[in-house]
């Protein structure tokens, strides 16, 4: 969790100058709406997104009250900053990319507030062998597994599997390109399968 | 293609150079390139090893995707309540729409336009200039000063005269001659001009003694 907040810049909101996604985009017409002054139109946003940005909040800070409060802090600012958009990127990954540094400065302020558990489980090297854990312990292991990875692989790989991103959404949000995207994907799933060694071979 | 530290290294990249997408072949062909995939599924035609890595990550993602969600979700109503009490009721305007930026940038930019229209202005003409000019003629202030040329015709030559405005006015400045200020009446001992009908009523008396007034003064 610290080499997240110490390895990942605050991502950058400013437009990518990639061509616009707007016609693919289903959250597109929601944030034309609300640029034209419908006001509503922005809680459905919230209602559309609130839960997966809670989640993708929730990898970073732990904690599901913190999570809480972050996600409505990332909101505020998207309220704020939504008459800008200019709909470079799609809505979910200008939303999503908000979340982050919102998630990374709450880590900022609070590191030194963190438990010393979560630190511990996040900062392990020393798992115990996939033959001693029992099948209920399976997805913890996994988990931990993920834990392990360098940050951006492991950044690509949440976004993907857990967040369903497009590879393209996932490069908007980790900042490179979309074949950087998709390579640092296929080595974050090699390096978990050498991570969790033969138990996982099908 | 730069790579950050959190990037696979560049051996694993060269060890494998037909096989770097096969994760995001398997999770996501639509979203590969046609080159793209051409390269994974030919490599994966000629390599059962590949064709095995192919279905182990299929598995592994599968058993990502089957993980539960962590944590206990929140009320998701109440967090919307809460969202929609922290923004307010009104839709925020881009900064550079908000009356906040607009007023001053008004108020700047009127206030250069008069200071440039006021140092653009010609000087007015010197206040001395005024006070050299006559007394008790306050109309010929308005009057030109400037030189004016005339031009006269003399046996057929175009001569051009310079004239001051104190030639043309008179030369007094004030444009009057003489039998205007007869006319006036200023003048004591001479007869008023502006009716002379008073002469057809003099007897030959009477008009012998001016005759003869006339010629003592003249003589």
């Amino acid at each position: 969790m610290d080499s997240l907040a110490a390895g990942l810049p605050l991502l950058d909101l400013r437009s990518s100058g990639t061509p616009a996604v707007t016609s693919v985009d289903p959250d597109h017409e929601l944030a034309e709406r609300f640029r034209a002054g419908d006001r509503p139109a922005f809680d459905l946003l919230v209602r559309r997104h609130q839960k997966g940005m809670w989640r993708l909040i929730l990898r970073y800070v732990k904690r599901d009250a913190d999570a809480a409060d972050v996600t409505q802090l990332a909101f505020v600012r998207a309220f704020r900053g939504l008459a800008t958009f200019r709909g470079t990127a799609t809505v979910r990954s200008w939303l999503y990319r908000i979340a982050i540094n919102c998630a990374l400065s709450w880590l900022r302020d609070h590191r030194r507030e963190q438990p010393a558990e979560i630190a511990e489980d996040a900062l392990t090297e020393d798992n115990p062998a996939p033959a001693q854990l029992s099948a209920d312990d399976d997805r913890a292991w996994l988990r931990q597994a993920i834990e392990q990875l360098p940050p951006k692989q492991k950044l690509v790989l949440e976004l993907r599997v857990f967040d369903d991103l497009s590879f393209r959404e996932v490069a908007e949000l980790a900042e490179c390109s979309e074949n950087t995207a998709k390579v640092n994907f296929h080595y974050a799933v090699k390096r978990l399968r050498d991570i969790l060694g033969g138990d996982h071979e099908p | 293609m730069s790579r950050d530290p959190g990037e696979a290294p560049a051996s694993e990249h060269d060890a494998e150079p037909d096989l770097d997408l096969l994760a995001a072949y398997v999770d996501g062909v639509a979203e590969l390139s046609p080159d793209e995939r051409h390269r994974v599924a030919a490599r994966l035609a000629r390599d059962p090893a590949a064709r095995a890595d192919q279905a182990a990550v299929h598995s592994l993602l599968d058993q990502l995707r089957a993980l539960p969600p962590e944590g206990a979700e929140p009320d998701w109503a109440a967090m919307e309540r809460s969202i929609r009490g922290a923004v307010g009721p009104g839709v925020p305007r881009p900064w550079w729409r908000r009356w906040t930026v607009l007023a001053p940038a008004m108020m700047l930019a009127t206030a250069a336009a008069v200071m440039l229209v006021m140092w653009a202005r010609p000087a007015p003409a010197p206040v001395a200039a005024l006070d050299e000019r006559p007394r008790g003629h306050p109309t010929a202030t308005a009057e030109p000063q400037a030189a004016e040329v005339v031009a006269l015709w003399l046996d057929g030559a175009e001569v051009d005269v310079e004239l001051s405005a104190s030639d043309l006015l008179g030369a007094d400045g004030d444009g009057d001659d003489d039998a205007t200020a007869a006319d006036a009446g200023t003048e004591p001992g001479l007869l008023p001009s502006t009716n002379l009908a008073w002469i057809d009523g003099l007897d030959e008396d009477a008009i012998d003694r001016a005759e003869q007034w006339l010629a003592g003064k003249n003589g």
